[in-house]
């Protein structure tokens, strides 16, 4: 009798029918973005064919610089069930504080100045990763408040110290992010390699695993002995430090570090996450969503300057993105039957 | 019974909550290849005691001990990892995940050499393995690149209980684990219980469903304002001195 063998999941019925390949790439969201990118590049590019000069594709690879870190972090924590409203101050007040201290360290010449000047940066994200999880676990804080909290801090401390103007100017680190291998520049290949690790980390090892598991079920995670508090802090501390290389980086581009440089760029990476295809509540992320999230919003920006559409229109376009991402995917979900 | 040193045994155990004791001086063994089946009226005492069995609770006295060690749970944790798995109600699952990752949830296997060392997990073993531990403990597993979010509830149930089958060295508690199941998924999971006693581990069975009790126990302990009102052979109840005894409307 104990030998009964239960059939717990019966073989996915569609495999084998013909057309269910198809199907199953219309189901593909990093498949159906990438086909929406494709599709917004080729309209831009039809409008007006500078867009897809090796000069305006150099500017957009810098854009995409500046705000796939903050969404890669992002992912992190949205995965895990929070949200980190923080990282756009942070990378401003990472920059403003990098490039005050980077100014004292000039004499040292260009090398120690960068060198240090970014990790001055990272320290600045990974403080702010550290006070978020702090508000959260020991003030109790919801991570929506927490980070609101710091958001605000890193904001108003930003233009406490640099009376609003930016600071430290040194526009010989501009140069830095100028094309060197092919359209990049060497900032944007370390942003790269750093995003591409972070997707292996993300999907493939255990501290991936867990930031799923606990978006999931956090009290599934704790009940085998995994030390939630820990992970959590470890991945707010991430998100920081990804927003503190993202100041440094916007220092770089602008040549000093300036104020507001961050103010508001959260949302547009939470909108490259959630476009990219993760769910707010946690339990589900993909990090290539979230780079062709990045890629769209990117190129859309870009786009709408270049067909001469007022910058302000920007924001109804990222929300235009936003709802049409939501929509799909709560199409795709009503449509499967097991859920 | 057969092993004179019980896997897992309880020893005047208490716990109280304020002033209310839930758990009064309740003795408990647990012996290799047993079923013991653990019911009561609703405020009996059953859930504090599983979890102090479980160690998400200290007991206020009395000892607590396996294989003839006394153990003192910090956490439920410290109990896993001295063989004690428990499956609570609300079963613990992460539905985002699939089925070979919740298996190994919190046991994750490494991949040899530097990659394991940088964190990355053999998945590919851990699915593999995954499937080999349900089929032994009767769960066919077909798809383990699914995620538990994608199967119904008793199928969830089935890996759940798995997952602890298979990690189990000594002894399961399953609390209602045939709760909100139809009949044949019911019958499933009594048949991964039998399974589980065939290989050697004590089984605690806590359920309202007198019927599957007196199927699958071979002991049944009988809990009511706290203490234990009787613990006996399976053989010595009827279905109406069951539940006469758990109501406590008739002598036992």
């Amino acid at each position: 009798m104990s030998r009964a063998v239960s059939e717990v999941v019966s073989p996915s019925s569609n495999e084998g029918e013909p057309a269910s390949w198809a199907r199953r790439l219309v189901g593909n969201q990093q498949f159906m973005l990438f086909v929406v990118f494709v599709a917004i590049f080729a309209f831009f590019t039809f409008n007006d064919s500078v867009f897809a000069s090796v000069s305006e594709i150099g500017n957009n690879i810098t854009d995409f610089s500046t705000l796939v870190l903050l969404a890669v972090g992002e992912t992190f924590v949205i995965a895990t069930g929070g949200i980190d409203l923080s990282v756009g101050g942070t990378s401003g007040f990472a920059g403003v504080v990098g490039a005050i201290a980077m100014e004292h360290l000039a004499p040292h010449g260009e090398w120690v100045v960068l060198g240090v000047g970014t990790l001055v940066c990272l320290g600045v994200g990974i403080g702010i990763g550290l006070i978020n999880a702090v508000l959260m676990h020991y003030a109790r804080l919801v991570p929506f408040v927490a980070t609101l909290v710091t958001m605000g801090a890193a904001e108003g401390m930003s233009l406490v110290l640099t009376g609003g103007a930016p600071v430290g100017s040194n526009f010989g680190a501009i140069t830095l992010t100028e094309p060197k291998i092919s359209v990049f520049s060497y900032p944007d290949i370390i942003i790269i390699l750093i995003t591409v690790v972070a997707g292996l980390y993300l999907h493939y090892s255990k501290f991936g695993r867990y930031t799923f598991a606990i978006g999931s079920n956090s009290f599934a995670v704790r009940a085998v002995g995994v030390n939630v508090r820990r992970h959590l802090t470890w991945v707010y501390v991430l998100s920081g430090a990804l927003a503190g290389l993202t100041g440094m980086f916007i220092y770089m581009r602008l040549g000093s570090g300036a104020p507001s440089a961050g103010v508001g760029t959260e949302l547009v990476a939470i909108a490259a996450v959630v476009i990219g295809g993760a769910r707010l509540t946690g339990g589900s992320a993909q990090l290539s969503g979230t780079v062709l999230g990045a890629m769209i919003l990117t190129i859309v920006s870009s786009g709408l300057i270049i067909m001469n559409v007022s910058p302000n229109f920007n924001q109804v376009a990222v929300a235009i993105l936003i709802a049409l991402a939501a929509t799909f995917q709560a199409l795709r979900k009503g449509s499967r039957a097991d859920v | 019974m057969s092993d004179p040193t019980p896997l897992y045994e309880a020893r005047n155990v208490y716990k109280n909550y304020g002033s209310v004791a839930a758990v009064k001086d309740v003795s408990l063994t647990i012996h290799a290849g047993e079923i013991v089946g653990l019911v009561g009226d609703n405020g009996a005492g059953k859930s504090s005691l599983v979890k102090v069995l479980s160690g998400v609770y200290q007991p206020d006295a009395g000892q607590l001990i396996v294989d003839g060690v006394e153990r003192h749970w910090k956490s439920p944790h410290d109990a896993m990892l001295a063989g004690v798995e428990t499956l609570y109600q609300d079963s613990g699952l992460a539905l985002d995940l699939t089925i070979g990752a919740n298996v190994f949830l919190g046991r994750e296997k490494m991949k040899p050499g530097i990659l394991g060392r940088l964190g990355f997990l053999a998945q590919k073993e851990m699915d593999a393995e995954a499937a080999e531990d349900l089929e032994r403990t009767g769960i066919a597993v077909h798809a383990s690149k699914r995620t538990v979010g994608q199967l119904s509830g008793g199928q969830r149930q089935a890996v759940a209980i798995g997952r602890a089958v298979a990690w189990a060295q000594k002894v399961i508690i399953l609390d209602e684990p045939t709760n909100h199941l139809g009949a044949r998924q019911a019958g499933e999971v009594l048949a991964v219980m039998r399974a589980a006693r065939e290989r050697g581990l004590g089984v605690i069975f806590i359920s309202h469903t007198l019927p599957h009790i007196l199927e699958i126990c071979d002991r049944i302990v009988v809990l009511r304002l706290g203490s234990v009102v009787r613990d006996a052979p399976t053989s010595t109840f009827t279905a109406e001195s069951l539940l006469g005894t758990i109501t406590g409307l008739h002598a036992e």
